[in-house]
């Protein structure tokens, strides 16, 4: 079977051939093929030996891929091929908006409609797991709607403050 | 003794107090909030009692709740845990008024101690040497300036109620005082409840060690060495270790005899900490008390061999110290790394959500003091910490390399962890020499990226578990139990026990 998988921001293309009868397969990356043999020890728990070289993996699927632990490093992989598709369908990949990077409470909303805000001007000051995190304006442009007020509760995505960008802003970016 | 303590807290400091309970033959009754239906101190107490919403005003900072909490189960004392009301002066004093027995200092000591001017203007008087700054706290912003000035930037503004880096702002330029002073407050204020704040001169790359007190009420104060704590990243500390690499025997000495002159001057009793900067010279200054149980209290354990909650029941219930400075002894090195639900990656950013799986590390000299399980939500709604893993070993080199083997035992899946990001401070040279300080994050790893060398190994990891497909039924007759257990053979059991 073929891979293309992304873990981070890496691409790792892989091949893999079906798995014998004593679960062993040969792993091609690359111009690199290796011996492998695995054994799934429960619905977490791989335990792999690559060239004889045996690994302990812990897997846990969740929404959009799967969290792979190899030796203390945990890592979110997910398929190449569908995170494409996501992403053409979805909306941009990085919203360049005043949203909060976490799940939090909004402390203090610091500007108002129709004011002019500057780039990395503080607009909203939002608490979770009792830390305070400064939200700024991430270009500068006039604040045409607030959507949020003290105390409410805000998800990441969220956009707590809309800022129509000034023309200069767009001619820089 | 008491024959049942409440314990208002949460998370892994509940576990860990009611686990001493249990082995005291003390029940124990926990309290939780609409978030904590299922965690884990819940389910480890012997009673629960509901307090109310996630919002921490509504369930862990409720006295009112808390105190008809202890009524309603009978409980005779209450422990504070650290964190929440752990330092509030009006709960300690509530919690006597009531006739219960609060599990830490009097109420006075911990309102001189806690106070971080007031502390400071008592170890002045008591020759503790103490940092140039501010003796009372101040919100007028013109008299911060002026204060600012004349300690000499930079200055570091710090909330007088709080610990824990909460609140905490270097300064380095006089135009941005006005800023970090009012960030400072309103973070005290939601923190703590009280949003004095004051300033004191920023030390360069000093180390953080703290001396761990125990003081009965019959006027007995030991001493319990140090530890050090400079692994800090946002001023909270990350990784500590005991015994510090930086004390000779005559330094420990010096600083072990003041902690305890700090401890009796503050009229202290039950387990606290005396935390000291140490700068590059060798010259030590005072920089507060901690008047409740350290998240880092594990470490003097494995070192001591006390067990440091059962010292606290047993100083609340009045007993006293069965044994003298002399008897205190250590061995081997003990190391805790904090495990906390945050991204190491984006200015360790907290990560609440869901623990898909979770495995604990085990073997020799391991210790893991944690609240997590698989499929347990992490609230967004309180600290982020997961759990704290400790290691003890004959000494620091053999330490490292057991928290190094510990860490990669560590699973911890579906939400962000620093635990790779301990792993390479773990290994660093710097970090192995023991040349740590305060600034060592941000001097040796604020550019950290996770290293990409075993990425192939974790994309085969994903291959070789989409190959394998669900496989919990084909296994089920090597792995799990034997038999379905069948609901009836539980009902006999229960007929039993009743």
């Amino acid at each position: 079977m073929n891979f293309r998988l992304k873990v981070g921001s890496e691409l790792h293309s892989l091949e893999v051939s079906p798995l014998d009868e004593s679960r062993r397969a040969t792993v091609t990356c690359g111009d690199i093929t290796r011996t492998i043999a695995v054994e799934a020890v429960d619905s977490n728990h791989l335990n792999v030996r690559v060239d004889g070289q045996s690994r302990n993996l812990f897997v846990a699927a969740a929404p959009g891929g799967t969290w792979v632990w190899a030796e203390g490093r945990a890592r979110f992989v997910e398929d190449a091929d569908k995170v494409e598709r996501r992403k053409s369908s979805g909306p941009l990949d990085q919203p360049v908006a005043v949203t909060p990077p976490t799940p939090a409470t909004v402390m203090r909303v610091m500007v108002e409609v129709c004011q002019v805000v500057e780039k990395g001007q503080p607009c909203v000051v939002v608490s979770a797991m009792k830390m305070e995190i400064t939200l700024a304006a991430p270009y500068a442009g006039t604040i045409i709607a607030v959507n949020t007020e003290a105390g409410a509760k805000v998800m990441p995505g969220e956009i707590l403050v809309d800022i129509e960008p000034l023309a200069e802003a767009i001619a820089d970016e | 003794m008491f024959t049942k303590i409440l314990v208002a807290n949460r998370g892994e400091i509940a576990v860990r107090i009611m686990r001493t309970a249990r082995e005291m033959n003390i029940a124990s009754v926990a309290v939780y909030s609409e978030a904590d239906r299922t965690s884990q101190h819940v389910l480890t107490a012997d009673e629960a009692v509901f307090l109310g919403g996630s919002d921490p005003a509504e369930s862990y900072l409720n006295l009112d709740k808390i105190i008809s909490a202890a009524k309603e189960t009978g409980a005779e004392a209450i422990h504070p845990g650290y964190g929440f009301l752990a330092e509030n002066p009006a709960f300690a004093q509530r919690v006597s008024d009531e006739g219960l027995v609060f599990v830490g200092p009097p109420a006075e000591s911990m309102r001189l101690l806690g106070n971080k001017t007031t502390a400071r203007r008592l170890m002045s008087e008591g020759n503790v040497p103490v940092i140039p700054g501010m003796t009372a706290a101040e919100s007028d912003i013109r008299l911060l300036q002026a204060a600012a000035d004349e300690i000499g930037y930079p200055v570091l503004v710090k909330a007088a109620a709080g610990g824990g880096g909460k609140g905490m702002r270097i300064v380095r330029t006089a135009g941005e005082l006005a800023d970090a002073a009012a960030l400072a407050t309103s973070e005290a204020l939601s923190a703590f409840g009280d949003g004095s704040i004051y300033l004191e001169k920023y030390l360069d790359r000093p180390r953080h060690v703290e001396f761990q007190v125990l003081a009965d009420m019959h006027g007995n104060v030991v001493h319990l060495f140090e530890r050090e704590c400079s692994i800090q990243r946002r001023h909270q500390k990350i990784i500590e270790e005991t015994p510090s690499p930086a004390l000779s025997p005559e330094l420990r000495e010096r600083m072990g005899a003041a902690a305890v002159s700090a401890a009796r001057a503050g009229g202290y009793v039950n387990a606290g900490t005396v935390e000291f900067l140490l700068d590059r010279s060798g010259a030590f200054y005072f920089l507060e008390v901690n008047t409740r149980l350290q998240v880092e209290h594990p470490i003097t354990e494995m070192t001591t061999g006390l067990d440091l909650v059962r010292r606290q029941m047993e100083i609340a219930a009045g007993l006293p110290l069965p044994f003298t400075q002399q008897d205190v002894h250590r061995r081997g090195h003990a190391i805790e790394c904090r495990i906390y639900a945050e991204d190491p990656e984006a200015d360790f950013m907290p990560s609440p959500g869901k623990i898909i799986y979770a495995r604990s590390p085990e073997g020799p000299g391991v210790r893991y003091d944690h609240a997590v399980y698989s499929g347990w939500d992490v609230p967004v709604n309180y600290d982020p910490i997961l759990g704290k893993l400790v290691v003890w070993a004959e000494d620091r080199t053999s330490a490292c390399a057991r928290m190094t083997r510990a860490l990669k035992e560590c699973v911890i899946l579906g939400v962000k962890t620093p635990i790779e990001f301990l792993l390479d401070v773990l290994l660093s040279p710097e970090f192995q020499a023991g040349d740590t300080h305060t600034h060592f994050i941000e001097e040796h790893f604020a550019s950290w990226r996770p290293s990409a060398a075993d990425d192939d190994l974790t994309a085969l990891g994903f291959a070789l578990n989409e190959m394998l497909g669900p496989r919990i039924a084909d296994r089920g007759d090597q792995a799990g139990p034997a038999q379905p257990v069948s609901p009836w053979h539980r009902l006999g059991a229960w007929d039993l026990i009743r």
